[in-house]
């Protein structure tokens, strides 16, 4: 997959093991693979189109690795990122902590990124409501103030997980449009080449 | 540097030998004779003088290895047809015709002389390996021997590693890290390595978790602070024949306990790939600062996630001939074909690449260098190593930094590493300088791929990696079982499939066991050896060291050593014969 016709570049972000793999996977896969979890090494780019309207969005996604060994590195795989899916698990407190340092991080260098923030493992909350101990109020309460949406999603089960890229997708084409109204003359045929490739270029 | 007593306040970490404390208050000097650290029975140390631990700091400002060795230009006319025992380096079988891929390593000695240089090594070991007859003579071939085993020795070994086996399929797939460290099982392991830093807090353990380690651990830099309060390396610690090796690289510090036949020498090396594979994670330069800030800080926060790799090159270490060898296999391909690969990956060059690799599972394909730079196998090795233990790789497409420790210890480099299909075994690292190129060489990839798949060596490739490698019977030699030929100026080796009598898991090892064990005779620091004959106790084996090739043969019980002998230039003329295929003879450069 070429890496040349991205409209949007997406950054997926959190502490390990959230999740964020699976729900990549299940987004352009539409698959769950169980068996030993397995870490990412670094970060993994993967292109996907969506179809927004009469419309297609190529969403370039970075899934970047949760260890803190590359938080230092994190810069190249957020910077110009025009969505960024910063995910914790339901099930792990802790991981909501990591939330609010990437959100912090993300208002400091990238002030033009969308936050989405992702609740994930809902399907072992859905089973056992004792395994909750991120609480959907609380969280939300969070998304307001930062101007972030929430979604709480099941890679396992695939709930929520279109609809959060969707929306993504979405949103970045209403905005997409405004900027390109907003500065008038801009050849949408060029913008895929030029404009927006940079983007995920510098 | 005066005499010291090992008081018995220190507590005994050294399991299966309760009564090593009792031993270690014997009085010992660091320069003592042999014979007084002989009458400590089993124990036995082995220490370095104070100036080597000033030459190894020194050694540390040094991070640029690349580039001065590169190999003198050869010519294909230059190459004897029938090859005979002798050769010179670099018309031996496997050698490239222009230059080599690899920074070229004249011999293991050379490897790991890596802060062993000038060191006077005082090593005091009992021999306790069965010789049973010593042939200085060994026919024209220089300095041989000739050994054999005794019986019972290798059956209880057998026996062990079995239970070992069994162990293993008990704790289920993944890591046995819930084992507990007081067991006879734990304690049973034939190789554990560990890991900790300067301030005795572990970092990692081969077998059982850090927490539960953690006092052992504090022991064990006990001694190694203790010993070199006198200005002192600790080396090795020899008793009830475990071996405990222990390698100081600042700010870690790495011990292995084995009770194999390896040598210290060989378990050294094998701690030394481990400490590389930490700074290939974290660079050496980010390391020391984070110890200079905070020296009591938990780097496995840094390196979570990062133990399978661990583990997975510690497998590779006891299984792996390419480590044991310091060299790489190719997968045999017809070199038409890997001309063409080769030749498209040179065409999709990028500014800040600098190497192209392209891999079947861990078989190298083609490499593909900048002029005047060479990659060092060890840090080729930690690349296997690092697609072979991981499956996020086929996700999409990788990019993480990676530090090639062997070429610098400074710095990053930036991988691109992606499959060339979904369930391909082919796998292309691009390594690059810019950690801002990520399109550009994905793009470098797309171009390598199109160029590829426009030809029919694509095909050809593709079937030669589903094929298996060749089996030994190709060479015409009944009694042959198995080799591992080496090419000394081109640092890869040819080795064909494993044969039926060692195809299940513990034979194989079995199988590497015995090459380990020839190989760490012949690379002996004070009696190096160009040839033994070893009579084992299901097979007889030939090991055979030149300087232009490294040899070992495993033959059936039935075959006898003038066989074997000359089973040798049979073998190098068949491997002569398919040089084209087995090796990379045209490797490229941009
Ligand atoms: N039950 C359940 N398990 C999940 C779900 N999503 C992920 N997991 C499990 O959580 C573990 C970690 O998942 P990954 O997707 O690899 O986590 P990650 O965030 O990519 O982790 P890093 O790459 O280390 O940062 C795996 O064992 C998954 O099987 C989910 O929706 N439901
Ligand atoms: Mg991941």
């Amino acid at each position: 997959m070429s890496g040349h016709r991205v409209d949007a570049k997406v950054v997926m972000l959190g502490k390990e093991s959230v999740g964020k793999t699976s729900l990549v996977e299940r987004f352009v896969h539409h698959r769950f693979l169980v068996g030993p979890y397995q870490n990412t090494i670094g970060a993994a780019f993967v292109a996907r189109q969506v179809q927004v309207g009469d419309k297609v969005v190529t969403l370039g996604i970075w899934d970047t690795a949760g260890s803190e060994r590359y938080e230092a590195m994190s810069r190249i795989y957020y910077r110009g990122a025009k969505a960024a899916i910063v995910c914790y698990d339901l099930t792990d407190s802790s991981s909501f902590l990591r939330v609010k340092f990437w959100v912090k991080e993300l208002q400091n260098c990238e002030e033009h990124c969308k936050i989405y923030l992702c609740g994930t493992k809902n399907d072992l909350v859905e089973n056992d409501r004792s395994m909750r101990q991120v609480d959907y109020h609380d969280v939300q309460d969070f998304a307001d103030e930062i101007k972030a949406q929430l979604f709480e999603t099941s890679s396992k089960t695939g709930s929520n997980v279109d609809e959060l890229f969707q929306k993504v997708a979405e949103d970045f084409n209403n905005t997409a449009f405004q900027i390109i109204t907003g500065e008038k003359g801009v050849d949408l045929g060029q913008k895929k080449n030029d404009y927006f490739y940079s983007c995920c270029h510098h | 540097m005066g005499t010291k007593t090992l008081r018995p306040t220190i507590p005994c970490f050294l399991f299966g030998c309760a009564d090593l404390c009792d031993r270690a208050r014997v009085p010992f000097t660091t320069r003592a004779s042999k014979k007084s650290l002989r009458s400590m029975k089993g124990l036995c140390l082995t220490l370095e003088p104070a100036t080597v631990m000033e030459a190894d700091v020194h050694k540390m400002s040094v991070p640029l290895e690349n580039g001065s060795l590169a190999p003198v230009d050869r010519l294909r006319s230059e190459r004897s047809d029938s090859p005979t025992p002798g050769l010179v380096e670099g018309t031996e079988p496997g050698a490239g015709q222009d230059s080599a891929m690899f920074v070229h390593a004249q011999s293991f000695e050379d490897l790991t002389a890596e802060g062993e240089q000038g060191q006077e090594q005082e090593e005091v070991q009992e021999e306790e390996e069965g010789e049973s007859e010593r042939a200085p003579e060994f026919g024209e071939l220089g300095d041989s021997e000739e050994t054999q085993e005794p019986e019972g020795k290798e059956e209880q070994e057998q026996e062990e590693r079995e239970n070992e086996k069994e162990e293993e399929d008990q704790s289920g797939s993944g890591r046995a890290k819930e084992e507990d460290v007081n067991s006879e099982a734990w304690r049973r392991h034939r190789k554990h390595v560990f890991v900790l830093s300067e301030a005795g807090k572990p970092i990692y353990s081969r077998y059982g978790t850090e927490e539960a380690l953690s006092s052992t651990m504090g022991v064990m830099m006990a001694l190694v602070s203790f010993v070199e309060a006198e200005k002192n390396i600790i080396r090795s610690i020899h008793a009830d024949g475990y071996k405990v090796v222990f390698l100081r690289k600042s700010p870690l510090v790495l011990v292995g306990v084995s009770r194999c036949r390896q040598s210290e020498r060989e378990l050294t090396r094998e701690l030394l790939y481990i400490y590389y594979q930490i700074i290939s994670l974290l660079t050496l330069t980010q390391l020391n600062h984070i110890f200079q800030h905070k020296q009591n800080y938990d780097l496995r926060r840094l390196l979570a996630g990062s133990e399978h790799l661990t583990d997975n090159l510690l497998r590779l270490l006891d299984r792996d001939p390419g480590l044991l060898l310091s060299a790489v296999t190719c997968l045999p391909l017809a070199s038409s074909s890997r001309d063409v690969i080769s030749s498209s990956l040179q065409a999709a060059k990028a500014k800040s690449l600098v190497f192209s690799i392209l891999l079947a599972g861990s078989r190298l394909v083609t490499l593909v260098r900048k002029k005047d730079q060479f990659l060092h196998h060890m840090d080729l090795h930690l690349l296997f190593n690092l697609v072979g233990s991981s499956s996020s790789f086929r996700e999409g497409e990788g990019w993480t930094p990676i530090c090639l420790p062997k070429f610098n210890m400074a710095g990053f480099f930036h991988a691109h590493i992606s499959y060339l299909e979904p369930a391909s075994e082919l796998c292309l690292i691009l390594v690059s300088t810019d950690r801002e190129d990520f399109f550009n060489l994905s793009d470098c990839k797309r171009r390598f791929l199109e160029r590829l798949r426009r030809r029919s060596s694509y095909q050809a490739l593709q079937e030669a990696v589903q094929a298996p490698s060749y089996p030994v019977s190709q060479v015409g030699i009944p009694e042959l079982r198995h080799f591992v030929y080496k090419s000394k100026s081109s640092g890869l080796y040819t080795s064909p499939e494993i044969p039926v009598p060692y195809k299940c898991e513990e034979e194989e090892e079995r199988l590497m066991d015995l090459y380990q064990y020839l190989h760490s005779r012949m690379h002996h620091p004070t009696r190096p050896l160009r040839s033994i004959y070893h009579c084992a106790e299901k097979e007889n084996l030939l090991a055979y060291v030149t300087s232009g090739f490294e040899l070992y043969l495993c033959f059936s019980p039935l075959g006898t050593k003038a066989l074997a002998v000359s089973a040798v230039n049979k073998l190098l003329k068949w491997i002569r014969k398919e040089e084209d295929r087995l090796f990379i003879l045209n490797p490229q450069t941009y």
